[in-house]
């Protein structure tokens, strides 16, 4: 297994760089340039506007900007610098990094918490009230884009008297030390980006489990295992549910991207500090080094969540080999 | 003796006693009752809003509105305006002579000024911040352009510790007003700058923003105590400023001033609402479900005020239009006054702006006391009857099938309109005058673009007819480029302007009215007369209201929403370096 990940690992250095080539090309194929604003400005001389071109190192030819890039990247781990803050983009990124990990790992582990069980009951009930109620249900925050629930939740908030309509904490909360008070305001936040982000998901997943559920239970093993006289519970748990999780372990593999670039509109929205905002900032203001590097990133975790996708298939059945 | 000359008395004293008690020389704040100020108490968090985060925290080394509106907090420049009057008054400088030639300008410093840090502040400081940073070319956010006047470089020099003088190659009466740029400290920034041994463009890497706080030290009312990315910023009061109140009670009251960042404007009226916010300037759009919870008794309120700043929106057409018949008539003054007829600004101020906007000035806001001209006259009114016979004079008389006139070619008048479609004003008011127009037999096809693109549009004269703003300033001198023929942004006439930056302007293609605005700009970019200026910018604004150049609709309102636990609250634009009222704001 370790010589498999190993590989696998070794086998992602050339994907990155054509991916890294490809960003870099996409970027350049934008129109405009980070440059343009200045132009449009009238308090800025065509002279200043010269001299930030050379300071930014665009006046060099795209080949020598993309091998540069690379150079710093495999060199000195440096991901290049952002035009718009001046700073190295790792810092810019490892500084938001932190509330994006937490809300998308909280929001997948709510989702799977709420959306598996969901999922058998429905396939079990296929034909009972609570289930049409539940696919009904299903189906709507399908359909509802993330940032229009979160409009709601604010206008639902807003009418009620409420004062947490945005943000993670209340302004007094932001930058206090940690303390209960802290955690709770906290709280008292956190349910809206995660009805508002996690509803989607719920909905998509519980689609998901209920198919595979529905596929497994009319499978021979499962008739074998009841005519031996197991419990329902256990054939249930034991076979059927795990056999069906399967489909589910690779989606959540490929859910991790969707740190960066899922839900862009709803942290606008929301005014959550991720780093969605942030990547779609970067692409308006052509600030290239910073997209190309959370394109690049993106890119790592895909491939970063197959790998575990596998290998948690691999440990969850037993059919699956490394060879 | 009367009241007043008692008053009077007692004022001397005091100011006797002050001047006695201490060498400081703190600047006393007063005479703003007509703004509603009056004395407040000290204490109190005071939280804004940012649209984003702050790129760093050195005001000159990014192009950042957002950092802006922090930065205009923390620092201070020599002079300043005066809310009421937008004169220019004293601020870090406490005096200031100009020589009779106009080329001379001498700042004495205020005595007794500390950074937030504890260290004096003086003359090093001034002339270290315009000879590294604002002359800078590579500051990013410098402005070395302003300090060449005809090629030739402004000099300047310390005198001693607390004074500072600069040296013009020749009159420039408006560079007093452009004084107001923010003093940096020398003694934190002088290893980001040449002076320090380090390159030109090191400056746009000082001040960071994950700069430690104690870093950023400034002159201002507030200092940084804290920034947490795309959430807040935290100031604190600086103990140290130089401004007290009428009853001598240090400025500013607030203890803390804290901005928060929030991106989506709906999402900051939301936050408003909910009490997260205490202040937030609005749009006319919103103007009438704030004030309508404002009248139900919710605990703000929605303040409209008729401020300088601010930009009026105008409509230009395209001297140089590609279309030669079209051309030809867009530089016929004869057109676009007759056109002016067609336009309803009064129905634009009531639908489009809610009844929250007035009449326009020519190039110069009515608010501006020192400089508008009444031109109301001449901006007629609204009669279509009086267009079609203008039109008719003009001959074009005879109309196609469908009531459009015909051009001379025999081609329908016909002409795109290019508009901005994600404002809140331009959609609806493209429609108005597209429908207005088509009553006189003008067809108008609306052509929208994006808000941040009409400028660019503009410029590369790609265009027909626009609809666009530029903002109004205490002196005409600063909108130079604009209004100018021949300047940069004078690009209904595009053609006017010079081969070269610098150069100078194609005099032949040029109106005799233009030629006379040209001649106007440049004597009073160097008539040291004041009262001899006002009457050359005088003549401009009629000739402007004649001719129009550009036809103005409306001058916007401000409107401004706070919370009722504040007091002394003065309407505040945004990044207006030397307008800055918060100091005077106070918690109830």
């Amino acid at each position: 297994m370790l010589t498999f990940a190993i590989r696998r690992v070794l086998g992602m250095i050339p994907t990155l760089l054509l991916i890294s080539l490809v960003c870099f090309v996409v970027i350049q194929l934008q129109p405009g340039s980070f440059i343009d604003q200045y132009l449009e400005d009238p308090r800025v001389t065509r002279e200043t506007v010269q001299s930030i071109t050379r300071q930014l190192g665009l006046d060099q030819p795209l080949w020598v900007q993309y091998l540069t890039w690379i150079k710093g990247i495999v060199t000195q781990g440096d991901f290049g610098y952002s035009f718009v803050n001046g700073r190295p983009v790792s810092s810019l990124i490892w500084e938001r990094l932190g509330w994006t990990v937490f809300l998308a790992l909280l929001t997948l582990l709510v989702s799977w918490a709420v959306a598996i069980p969901l999922g058998i009951y429905t396939a079990l009930n296929r034909h009972g009230v609570g289930a049409t109620v539940m696919n009904f249900l299903g189906y709507v925050s399908l359909a509802t884009p993330d940032f229009l629930v979160a409009l709601l939740l604010i206008a639902l908030v807003l009418g009620t008297g409420g004062t947490n309509v945005g943000g993670l904490f209340s302004p007094e909360f932001i930058d206090a030390p940690w303390s209960w008070a802290r955690v709770a305001d906290l709280l008292a936040h956190l349910w809206i980006p995660m009805i508002a982000i996690g509803l989607e998901g719920v909905a998509s997943l519980m689609r998901q489990m209920r198919a595979s559920v529905l596929d497994v239970i009319n499978q021979d093993y499962v008739r074998t295992a009841r005519s031996k006289g197991l419990s329902g519970r256990a054939v249930l748990w034991r076979h059927a549910v795990r056999n069906a999780i399967n489909p589910l372990i690779s989606l959540a593999g490929l859910s991790l991207p969707a740190l960066i670039s899922g839900t862009i509109i709803a942290s606008i929205v929301l005014n959550l500090p991720t780093i969605g905002p942030f990547l779609y900032d970067s692409l308006l203001n052509k600030d290239q080094y910073v997209a190309m590097t959370l394109l690049l990133f993106s890119a790592v975790l895909l491939l970063v969540g197959n790998l575990l996708a596998d290998l948690a298939l691999a440990w969850a059945d037993p059919r699956i080999r490394f060879e | 003796m009367s009241s007043s000359v008692l008053k009077r008395s007692a004022f001397v004293l005091l100011s006797l006693a002050l001047a006695g008690g201490a060498l400081a020389a703190p600047k006393k704040v007063t005479g703003y009752g007509s703004l509603g100020v009056v004395n407040g108490k000290a204490g109190g968090t005071y939280t804004l809003v940012l649209g984003d985060s702050p790129q760093s925290l050195n005001y000159y080394g990014v192009i950042d509105n957002n950092l802006g509106l922090v930065a205009q907090q923390m620092f201070d420049g020599l002079v300043e305006f005066n809310y009421a009057t937008y004169k220019i008054e004293p601020a870090l400088a406490e005096s200031w002579t100009i020589s009779p030639d106009g080329k001379v300008y001498t700042f004495k410093l205020r005595q007794g000024v500390k950074w937030s840090d504890g260290q004096d502040f003086n003359a090093d400081d001034v002339v270290f911040t315009y000879k590294n940073i604002i002359m800078n070319p590579e500051a990013r956010a410098g402005d070395a352009g302003n300090f060449k006047l005809d090629g030739k470089a402004i000099e300047v020099r310390k005198v001693d510790a607390t004074t500072v003088q600069f040296t013009l190659p020749r009159a420039a009466p408006a560079f007093l007003l452009q004084q107001r740029y923010f003093i940096m400290p020398q003694h934190k920034l002088a290893k980001f700058s040449q002076d320090g041994g380090a390159k030109a463009a090191e400056i746009n890497t000082a001040w960071p923003s994950n700069v430690a706080p104690s870093e950023v030290v400034g002159t201002g009312p507030f200092k940084l105590t804290g920034y947490t990315t795309g959430q807040k910023v935290t100031l604190a009061k600086n103990t140290n400023y130089w401004k007290v109140d009428a009853a001598g009670t240090k400025l500013p009251y607030l203890n803390t001033l804290e901005f928060l960042v929030i991106r989506d404007p709906q999402a900051q009226v939301a936050q408003f609402l909910a009490g997260n916010l205490d202040q937030l300037n609005i749009s006319g759009a919103q103007f009438p479900d704030l004030k309508q919870k404002e009248v139900a008794g919710a605990p703000f309120k929605v303040i409209r005020s008729t401020a300088l700043f601010g930009s009026p929106p105008f409509v230009a057409y395209n001297f140089d239009a590609k279309d030669a018949v079209l051309s030809k008539l867009f530089s016929d003054v004869r057109f676009r006054r007759a056109m002016q007829g067609a336009v309803n600004r009064e129905r634009i101020i009531d639908t489009v702006y809610n009844g929250l906007a007035g009449l326009p000035g020519h190039g110069v806001a009515p608010a501006n006391k020192a400089f508008y001209t009444n031109t109301t006259r001449q901006l007629g009114t609204f009669d279509l009857a009086a267009t079609n016979k203008a039109l008719d004079a003009l001959g074009l008389t005879r109309k196609n099938a469908a009531g459009v006139r015909l051009l001379s070619n025999g081609r329908p008048l016909e002409f795109d309109l290019t508009y901005g479609t994600d404002s809140s004003v331009y959609p609806a008011m493209a429609t108005i005058l597209q429908s207005d127009f088509a009553k006189v037999g003008v067809k108008v096809n609306l052509k929208g673009i994006l808000s941040s693109k009409l400028l660019s549009t503009g410029q590369s004269g790609d265009w027909e007819m626009i609809l666009h703003a530029f903002g109004d300033q205490p002196d005409p001198e600063l909108r130079r480029p604009i209004w100018q023929p021949g300047g940069a942004l004078y690009y209904w006439h595009r053609t006017l302007q010079p081969a070269q930056d610098g150069g100078a302007p194609n005099m032949a293609r040029m109106a005799s009215w233009e030629k006379d605005i040209y001649t106007i700009f440049n004597q009073a970019a160097v008539t040291p007369s004041a009262s001899a200026r006002k009457a050359l910018y005088t003549r401009w604004q009629l000739l402007f209201a004649q001719n129009l150049p550009v036809t103005p609709i409306a001058k916007p309102e401000n409107i401004g929403a706070v919370n009722n636990k504040f007091g002394n609250y003065v309407y505040n634009l945004g990044v207006i370096p030397g307008y800055n009222p918060v100091p005077l704001i106070f918690q109830k």
